[in-house]
């Protein structure tokens, strides 16, 4: 062996300033790490003296998956203030112990008294304080709040308050159901299909205030003592709220459980604390700093970036970890720590480069996707990935050398002694493996082949699907809620549907025949009303149009100074035939009130028909519904009037009587006050994203071959149909950055290697383990959310390094041995060791993520522990069996290559 | 000056000489009503309303309203402040509710009798007034602005008076039967409108405001030509404005009738 080669002064100027040095760069680390963290902890403390530094943000807005200005976020904005929707705190009441299930006396008491005390959660709001913040009473639907509308006696219609006090006897409640029954509006979003539950919808100024919203309800809840009934709080807000919470509560103890078990593992293979402590600052400082960095640049802490320490962790570990395995190795032949060292680094200098730079590739190349939460994820682990790369090629080796060389001399003594013992269990297993890899080259290949194609297989059968609600674990309150709710209800998950007119749509350009054909028949109406002087009038007014030569809307103006002239110099008769004509031209202007054509109506109700049939679908509501029943009850009440009215004057008297209620702003809800654009709401049985995907599909598919009457045109809009557009751009964007990483990788490693073949040869166990993991995925049948899209970039950070690390050894060994054959023995004992040592700490290290009650952690867990399995494994089995296939396409220049 | 105007200056005058001091609170809220609902043996007056919303996006509606009071006195002394009445509403615009009419009949005691007229449907239908605080069509008026509220359905205090108004604080006897808690009252001295009315919801927070916006006197009776609702709740507000205000038409008693909900007396209505 040349040590001397090894010792050569080419290792890094920072690597010997630091083995120098050492305590100016334990000083440095220590120093600037304290400045981040405090930077980015003391505004939380002092937010008063040190404004000009941003606070901790946590961020659990789905919405937020997309940028501020991005299209669907801003229409969706402009469409919840067009037409005054908010988010909702959804109450759900059932009681089981009831054969009317809440419709008792008892129970409706308490609801009504819920209500009551809902109504008045309002509070100065922080930011005006003229205004306040809290529930949106005048929006809130409960039984005590909506109207009702029936048949009163001698023929009248009543509209009534459907519950204004508490029913007495427990008749009376089984008619506020019977009552509540009949509006479909209420039927399925208040009461429940089969009629036993209840639910109130409690709007929000700001969702923010949910979770306090939820606290005082739950305590109100509590004051009513003993109760047959049960209450469910869910709604998106309460969801993303508890979200929040459960993610601090998750940082503060997941991530820490898994730092102690990484601890644990690496005590049990490095026996010496004093060895295990420099990874594990390393770690810590790498976590804390970047984290760090993320607060005081002010980016809040989401779903995504609240897993970064989680993914830094073990990448930070992993330099330590070969420094540390080779150092042991090394240390009891070259017995002097500061040569060993140095020998460590210049060998390990590179590889470690490499695999930092490929990683940082792997993360950075997420600020690509179009998913804002997703570029801060991998910006920032791109970072922490440096600063772990820095502090372990200066801190480690400084850490080592401070070491005395007594207790160092003790310490191998020892170890040399386990390591016979390790011997007997990992080492000799390794040994073997290298062995068979050698003499079952092809066996392998082929196996490995069978399974790739099994993983393709699976990989087909992907489902992209993600779901806010399924981001709790099964047996967490908000899910359990979130299943009663939607067992007995059309559906909690709103979708909206806006239609409107199509603002680009050309005007047809010769208005004038039908317009006089509708002022003939103005005419021959106002004749038949006995209206003085009707056919001089009347004919003025043809004339205007026929002789004007502008387009519609520069007529109105003509028209109107004629009708002003003719009022002006009118007797009391011709007045009113004037008035006749104005009125004639009134009616015209509402022509383009679209949503009070039957015709449009008509489409709107057909639409909703056919949208109720989709399987997913649990109910929709719309301006259709409102006139219809409205229509019914004025009719006395008959089934056959529940029908859209004929004509668009009737369309609007009904609607003028639907308002003369105690809601009158409920309307809005559903139509703007110029009638140009509707909402249909849309009731979804879950909020998994491809069910909403499934409904736009075919709403599509309907409008395509039902074109819309007047030009209209049909956007989506709310959070159902947001996550929806996201989910699309997480996978493109996320295949997109993937493939780009994985070329700008195999570049490096081309250029690593100055070898085309080998540059591929070490994207083999990457390829394999992402195939393999998608594979699983795909074959087990879960979906493919956001956490799962992100592991595909550590793969690309985890995977290669070890490749990079077998393949650099690889190399250098069959030179140094002259023979790959002769080569595979010692490969398989040193480097062979760290790299399963690695896969395992690591590995182990993220099941206690299992334990969370957050399911995207537990996913995470779950595969980054898979992924370090496979590569681990797929580098150890298919790398040495390709070369051994191929020897040839390998060291070529090799002169004792068999 | 018509000879009721000169009598109420009279009994004015005299009130005021023989008790020197400030009328009772009774007095006062008599006065409110009668020149507020019951001024003259009936009137008529021309009614344009824009409704807005908070994001400013308006609504218009025009109609006639024709009223005429069942007591034949016009004197505070006979009770002219109370007593049934009859209103017809007659619809002009939009265009789409034109001829649209809301009858009343309005009884001192027992419910309101109310129909509706939708020329569209060709339907005469009865309203069931259970509750009169109700939209007047969709605007941020109730049923029971425009028609008025009984006296005896509150208890009405004077809490203060200024150099031009008296504040009456008026509080409901069913509490149960109505949204607010109480409503004050911004009674002006000499003409006793009420400029200002502003509700306060049970948990004593002001929701609404009514404010009378230009006052004109009308064959010698201080009227309200323009006024507006506000609510503090949906951040809407809805203007009256009122032209041709006439009193003392002669309006005949059977105009009032089913009859002429679907034939509208077109010359009344001009």
């Amino acid at each position: 062996m040349t040590q001397a080669k090894h010792d050569s002064p080419t290792v890094n100027p920072i690597v010997l300033f630091s083995i120098n040095h050492p305590k100016i760069i334990t000083w440095v680390m220590t120093l600037i790490t304290v400045i981040i963290v405090s930077l980015a902890a003391l505004p939380n403390f002092y937010p008063k003296e040190l404004s000009f530094l941003p606070t901790i943000k946590v961020d659990t807005d789905p919405e937020n998956m997309l940028a501020d200005d991005e299209h669907a976020r801003v229409y969706n904005q402009q469409m919840k203030t067009e037409f005054s929707l908010s988010d909702i705190v959804v109450v759900g009441v059932t009681n089981k112990n009831n054969a009317n299930g809440v419709f008792n006396s008892k129970t409706l008491a308490n609801i009504h008294e819920l209500t009551q005390f809902a109504m008045g959660l309002s509070w100065p709001d922080k930011k005006h304080p003229e205004k306040t913040a809290g529930v949106i009473s005048i929006d809130l639907l409960s039984p005590s709040t909506v109207d009702f509308i029936e048949q009163g006696g001698l023929g009248s219609v009543n509209f009534s308050w459907l519950m204004s006090e508490p029913p007495k006897t427990d008749a009376e409640a089984l008619l506020v159901r019977e009552r509540a029954k009949k509006i479909p509006f209420l039927d399925g979003t208040l009461i429940s299909d089969d009629g036993e539950a209840l639910a109130l919808y409690i709007p929000l100024t700001d969702k923010h205030l949910s979770y306090q919203v939820r606290e005082e309800l739950l305590a109100k809840i509590a004051s009513f003592g003993d109760i047959q009934e049960s209450y469910y709080i869910t709604g998106l807000p309460v969801a993303e709220d508890t979200f929040g919470v459960e993610m601090f509560k998750q940082m503060a103890i997941s991530a820490p459980l898994a730092m102690l078990v990484i601890f644990l593992l690496l005590w049990w293979f490095f026996k010496r604390l004093i060895f295990v402590t420099s990874p594990m600052i390393v770690a810590m400082v790498c976590a804390m700093s970047t984290m760090g960095l993320l607060i005081i640049t002010g980016h809040t802490i989401h779903i995504m970036s609240s897993m970064i320490p989680i993914f830094i962790m073990p990448i930070a570990i992993l330099d330590a970890v070969h420094i540390l395995s080779d150092f042991f190795d090394r240390y009891n032949t070259i017995r002097d720590k500061r040569e060993t060292i140095i020998h460590v680094m210049s060998e390990l200098f590179t590889p470690m480069l490499i695999t930092t730079l490929t990683t940082i590739a792997g993360f950075a190349s997420l600020a690509l996707t179009p998913i804002p939460p997703v570029q801060v994820f991998g910006i920032f682990i791109a970072i922490g990935v440096f600063l772990a790369w820095l502090w372990s090629i200066t801190f480690i080796p400084a850490f080592i050398v401070s070491i005395s060389d007594e207790k160092l001399e003790s310490f191998i003594s020892a170890t040399d002694k386990d390591d016979k013992k390790q011997k007997t269990l990992m080492a000799r297993l390794l040994v073997k493996l290298g062995r068979f890899t050698y003499n079952h080259a092809l066996l392998i290949i082929l196996f490995t082949v069978s399974l790739v194609g099994v993983a393709a297989y699976g990989i087909s059968k992907i489902n992209v699907n993600d779901n806010p609600i399924k981001w709790f674990a099964a047996s967490h309150p908000i899910r359990v809620a979130d299943r009663v709710l939607n067992e007995h209800f059309g559906g909690t998950y709103m979708a909206y549907l806006a239609l409107e007119v199509d603002q680009n749509s050309t005007q047809n350009a010769d208005f004038k025949p039908a317009l006089l054909a509708r002022l003939e028949t103005a005419e021959q109406q106002a004749k038949a009303d006995e209206y003085a002087n009707t056919g001089v009038i009347f004919t003025l007014a043809q004339q205007s149009i026929q002789n004007h030569t502008g387009d519609i809307a520069s007529l109105s103006p003509v028209l109107e100074a004629l009708i002003n002239t003719g009022f002006d110099n009118a007797s009391d008769e011709e007045f009113d035939t004037w008035d006749q004509v104005q009125l004639f031209m009134d009616s015209e202007s509402q022509r383009d009130q679209i949503f009070k054509q039957p015709d449009a109506l008509g489409y709107l109700a057909d639409l909703q028909t056919y949208i109720n049939s989709l399987e997913v679908v649990g109910k929709s509501n719309s301006l259709s519904d409102v006139v219809k029943t409205v229509h019914r009850e004025l009719l006395l009440g008959k089934p056959e009037e529940f029908r859209i009215p004929d004509s668009s004057n009737a369309v609007a008297q009904t609607l003028i009587t639907y308002q003369n209620s105690h809601r009158p702003h409920d309307l809005w809800h559903f139509v703007t006050p110029d009638y140009r654009k509707t909402s249909l709401w849309i009731q979804l049985k879950s909020g998994d994203n491809q069910d909403m995907d499934f409904v736009e599909k075919a709403v599509a598919k309907y409008i395509a071959s039902h074109p819309m009457p007047h030009n209209l045109q049909a956007n989506w809009f709310g959070l159902t149909h947001i996550n929806v557009v996201w989910q699309e751009k997480m996978v493109t964007g996320m295949f997109e950055s993937f493939t780009g990483s994985f070329l700008v990788v195999l570049v490096m490693m081309i250029l690593l290697f100055r070898s085309f073949s080998w540059g591929l040869l070490s994207m083999i166990p990457l390829t394999v383990t992402v195939g393999l993991i998608y594979g699983i995925i795909g074959l087990i049948g879960k979906d493919y959310d956001m956490p799962v899209a992100v592991l595909s970039s550590l793969s690309i950070g985890l995977a290669v390094d070890y490749a990079i690390h077998f393949l650099s050894r690889a190399r250098e060994y069959t030179e140094r041995y002259g023979s790959w054959e002769a080569a595979v023995e010692p490969l398989f004992s040193e480097p062979a060791m760290a790299i399963a040592r690695n896969a395992i700490v690591v590995g182990v290290g993220f099941l206690p993520l299992l334990a969370a009650p957050l399911v995207p952690y537990q996913t995470v867990g779950v595969f980054i522990a898979s992924i370090l399995f496979l590569a681990g494994v797929s580098s150890l089995l298919i790398l040495p069996a390709l070369i051994t296939l191929m020897p040839r396409l390998f060291f070529r220049n090799l002169k004792q290559t068999v | 000056m018509n000879i009721k105007q000169l009598l109420l200056g009279i009994s004015t005058l005299v009130a005021s000489s023989i008790v020197f001091a400030a009328p009772t609170v009774d007095e006062i809220v008599n006065r409110t009503n009668y020149t507020a609902y019951y001024q003259g043996q009936d009137g008529k007056a021309k009614v344009k309303m824009t409704i807005s919303d908070a994001q400013n996006r308006t609504r218009t509606r025009e109609f006639v309203i024709l009223r005429r009071d069942v007591p034949t006195t016009d004197e505070l002394a006979g009770n002219a402040y109370e007593g049934d009445q009859k209103m017809y509403v007659y619809f002009s615009r939009p265009a789409d509710v034109n001829k649209m009419v809301f009858l009343v009949l309005k009884k001192k005691q027992g419910l309101d009798n109310r129909w509706l007229y939708l020329p569209a449907l060709d339907l005469v239908k009865r309203i069931a007034a259970s509750d009169k605080r109700t939209s007047f069509v969709g605007s941020d008026f109730l049923y029971e602005d425009v028609s008025g509220r009984n006296l005896s359905a509150d208890k009405h205090v004077l809490i203060g008076e200024d150099a031009n108004y008296y504040i009456v604080e008026n509080t409901p006897i069913a509490a149960s039967e109505v949204e607010f808690s109480k409503y004050v009252m911004y009674i002006h001295k000499t003409t006793f409108l009420p400029i200002s009315t502003e509700y306060y919801d049970k948990k004593g927070v002001k929701y609404k405001t009514y404010t009378a916006l230009a006052v004109d006197t009308i064959d010698g009776h201080p009227t309200i030509t323009k006024s507006e609702a506000k609510n503090l709740q949906t951040g809407g507000s809805t203007l009256m404005e009122y032209s041709s205000v006439q009193y003392d038409q002669g309006i005949p008693d059977d105009i009032f009738s089913e009859r002429y909900l679907r034939k509208p007396p077109r010359k009344l209505l001009r």
